[in-house]
């Protein structure tokens, strides 16, 4: 090891314990410690991270192992019986890769704002260090918040692509493509992390163009999110698309999806396995495809890495470049103060990625079956049912994500404790925005698909129907979130500090959110009246539970 | 709702205790801020100082001891107790992602404070403080010195019955320092309230405070006014304070092992 990279290791070590302890108590956010000594808390955060790094790390092996079934001769046969098998195989695992990409990019998203406002570079770029050192010494910092992830990218799709396709040596050909996915997942968060920098978290308020800009940025940080959802709802239809194209011979369309990233790295083991990359008498065109693609993507890769080495440094050294724009109006208006809890969240939302996508992912997804609604069923009944699930994904979605919106407290939460600002109103604002949420969503599904829907009435019965049970799921959720911040004097924050417990917290309420649901899918089957009734009934009563459970005892307790 | 008693005094601490695990930050702490006074907290850095302020404004929750703002207690009637204090703590941490103006308009509203007054306040005070131009930054771009001209208009927004304020004056420019100190003193004055404030700058103490209580590892050493504690001691206030935190003979020690070799 170089003296260089010596030093920046050392440095790295004892840097790492305050970026822990930043992204866990976020004190440089405006919260305060537990009243615990200072070893204990050091350990407690670098314990912390170590879960969160785990539970990432989990989420990426069981998808990774789920591609693996799906991988097997038996899913193939179900799932691409006329697709040629190397074609199928490459699919499969340019999607898996495409997903370690998108997984990677969004974690990094995630964890950006407690690394940049940890403050660690500044403090290690004032000691006499090199400045090569203190850079390198970022990087490594960086790469350890991920360094759990990307070891089980690196070390887990080797083993499951080997075993599925019942080759060793097919399991190591997919190395190249496992690293250039985690090098890919990094330096697009680091690269869009900058530009969030300059425009959305540097932007000035006071106008509405500025304002809508700002939201038009953050819908394109929802994208690696969207690969994700992709993945599960699009590959079939990929796959099927590809046994079409296939069985027209339309060649060009399947060497230009062999040049697209990841397919070249991806298609390595069926290289190394038949000799082939799609049917047997191709010839070798589409080898020196893959060849070449391969060799340029893997400079890219090698490309990016190199870059990583200094980004981590420069990203943390840059400032917001926001300039003062035209101040147009200077008047405040005070409202209730649940709303302007709601207005609050909303306006650090348009500068905050993470919240920011809680709110547009619900909304792009019901814009996005509302659209498929109109445009692919083929009956008016099927409409219905695409569109209903729309209006379900929404809610479970909405629901899901909604114990983040507490995680927007973190964020001066020393100063808002400070506030005569009541449980009550904190979490009536929470809810408000959690519930509009789905009504946005719901009516945009409704909206859309109006023109195929079979009996829209019923259709509004079903939103309508369902509305008490979001409020009951976001109910059930921040109450006992604002018992847990109350007990602990933590703030549930990012993925790195509070995942396990808005994890926790969610699944009781995905299930209420959930239950009336399911009740009308049983009950639809004797009308879809007495399914709706059954489903507005629980949904009713579940509320009935959860509110006094969440608000007792909150108007008078300050939040 | 309650209302607050208008024959108490505006705080009064009794037998204060904060620890951080085994470390006893406050130890049986009592004092009081009348009705327009300006009282000064005075210690050494890690005296206990910000410890004693966080428990005021409900932030720590604190072992044993009373508080009392105006008769309300800030950890069982945290909301009552809030709405009559104005708090600017040390470390301007605030929603970066807010311009000043949302932030401000956020403390409004949940201070319930109505929008003709509001606006009123906030253009005086903008004005006087020179942050028109920099109200639609976001925080996380502002100066330290900005943000704590921020903290200050929001503390000052409800006209409280009493300023709880972090060594308040360290990241202000020289004429924002004055007007700072001219708005404390008429606010001691004329809204029937009090303030307390804590420093570690002699000349802060010596200028404003109406009392100061001089705090040394957790332990109040000594209370009066400036006159008194100058008389009990020595010339100078700075004197004073080495004296009664036992400092003089460390600070005298320190220098001699400064000096060149």
């Amino acid at each position: 090891m170089s003296p260089t990279w010596k030093e920046a290791y050392r440095l790295h070590v004892v840097a790492f314990t305050e970026l822990a302890y930043q992204a866990i108590y976020a004190v440089r956010q405006g919260n305060l410690p537990p009243t615990l000594a200072a070893g204990s808390l050091a350990r407690k955060a670098r314990r912390r991270v170590l879960q969160s790094k785990l539970l990432v790390s989990l989420l990426l092996a069981f998808i990774t192992i789920g591609t693996g079934v799906v991988l097997g001769t038996t899913a193939k046969t179900f799932l691409a019986p006329a697709l040629a098998a190397p074609l199928y195989d490459e699919t499969v695992i340019a999607g898996l890769l495409l997903l370690d990409v998108a997984f990677l990019w969004w974690t990094g998203l995630q964890v950006l704002p407690s690394y940049l406002s940890s403050q660690v570079l500044p403090t290690l770029d004032a000691l006499p260090v090199p400045d090569r050192s203190v850079s390198r010494a970022a990087f490594l910092l960086f790469l350890r918040l991920f360094d759990l992830p990307a070891l089980t990218v690196i070390a887990v799709t080797p083993i499951v692509v080997g075993r599925a396709l019942g080759s060793a040596w097919a399991g190591l050909a997919i190395i190249p493509g496992a690293v250039s996915a985690v090098v890919f997942g990094l330096a697009l968060s680091l690269a869009t992390g900058k530009f969030f920098l300059r425009h959305v978290q540097g932007a000035t308020g006071g106008s509405r163009r500025g304002t809508v800009l700002r939201w038009a940025y953050l819908v394109l940080w929802t994208i690696p999110a969207f690969t994700m959802y992709g993945y599960v709802s699009l590959g079939p239809g990929l796959i099927g698309w590809m046994t079409s194209v296939t069985a027209s011979g339309a060649g060009g369309a399947l060497d230009g999806i062999l040049a697209t990233y990841p397919f070249p790295l991806a298609s390595l083991p069926s290289l190394l396995l038949s000799g082939s990359v799609t049917v047997p008498d191709a010839g070798l065109g589409p080898i020196a495809i893959v060849v070449v693609g391969g060799a340029v993507y893997g400079s890219i890769t090698w490309a990016a890495a190199s870059w990583l080495l200094d980004a981590p440094g420069a990203l943390a050294r840059a400032s917001a470049g926001g300039h003062a724009g035209v101040v147009t109006d200077r008047r405040l208006v005070p409202r209730s103060a649940p709303f302007a809890v709601i207005v609050k969240d909303l306006r650090i939302a348009s500068r905050t990625p993470g919240f920011a996508f809680i709110i547009l992912l619900p909304l792009l997804d019901a814009v996005a079956i509302g659209a498929w609604t109109v445009l692919a069923a083929p009956t008016a009944s099927g409409a219905f049912n695409i569109a209903s699930a729309a209006v379900a994904t929404a809610a479970l979605l909405a629901t899901f994500f909604g114990p983040a919106f507490f995680a927007i407290e973190v964020m001066g939460y020393s100063y808002t404790r400070t506030l005569p600002l009541t449980e009550r109103s904190l979490v009536l604002g929470k809810l408000s925005l959690v519930t509009t949420l789905y009504a946005v969503a719901a009516g945009t599904v409704l909206g859309i698909g109006l023109a195929r829907l079979f009996e829209p009435l019923s259709f509004l019965g079903f939103i309508l129907a369902e509305f008490p049970a979001v409020a009951a799921a976001a109910l059930l959720e921040l109450g006992l979130l604002v018992r847990v911040a109350r007990r602990r004097g933590l703030p549930v924050t990012n993925l790195y500090s509070g995942s396990w417990w808005v994890m926790g917290v969610s699944i009781p309420g995905v299930l209420m959110a959930g239950v009336p649901l399911a009740l009308f899918e049983i009950f639809r089957s004797v009308s879809v009246t007495t399914g709706l009734g059954v489903m507005a009934a629980v949904a009713l009563a579940e509320l009935a539970v959860a509110a006094p459970l969440a608000l007792a005892g909150s108007s008078g307790r300050g939040a | 709702m309650g209302t607050p008693d208008s024959a108490a005094t505006p705080l009064e601490v009794r037998g204060l205790v904060v620890r951080y695990g085994e470390r006893t930050a406050v130890q049986d702490l009592s004092f009081q801020v009348r009705t327009g006074e300006i009282y000064g907290l005075l210690g050494s850095n890690g005296a206990g100082k910000s410890s004693t302020m966080k428990s005021v404004v409900g932030l720590l929750r604190p072992q044993s001891g009373s508080i009392r703002v105006l008769g309300f207690d800030p950890v069982t009637q945290g909301v009552e107790a809030k709405r009559l204090i104005g708090y600017v703590p040390e470390t301007p941490l605030l929603f970066d992602a807010l311009s000043a103006k949302e932030f401000l308009e956020f403390v409004a509203s949940v201070r319930a404070i109505d929008a003709a007054t509001a606006n009123r306040r906030l253009e005086n005070f903008a004005k006087a403080f020179q942050i028109e131009a920099e109200l639609h930054q976001p925080i996380g771009l502002l100066s330290m010195g900005t943000r704590q001209k921020v903290l200050f208009m929001a503390a000052l927004l409800h006209r409280p019955k009493l300023l709880v304020l972090d060594e308040p004056l360290h990241a202000l420019d020289p004429r924002s320092v004055r007007i700072a100190r001219e708005l404390l003193r008429q606010h001691a004055n004329s809204h029937a309230g009090g303030v307390l404030l804590s420093t570690h700058a002699m000349e802060v103490a010596e200028r404003l405070c109406d009392r100061v209580g001089i705090l040394d590892r957790g332990v109040l050493r000594g209370e009066g006014t400036i006159a008194e504690l100058r008389g009990s001691a020595s010339a100078s206030l700075e004197e004073a304070f080495l004296k009664l935190t036992r400092e003089e003979e460390g600070v005298r020690e320190a220098v001699l092992s400064l000096g060149v070799d």
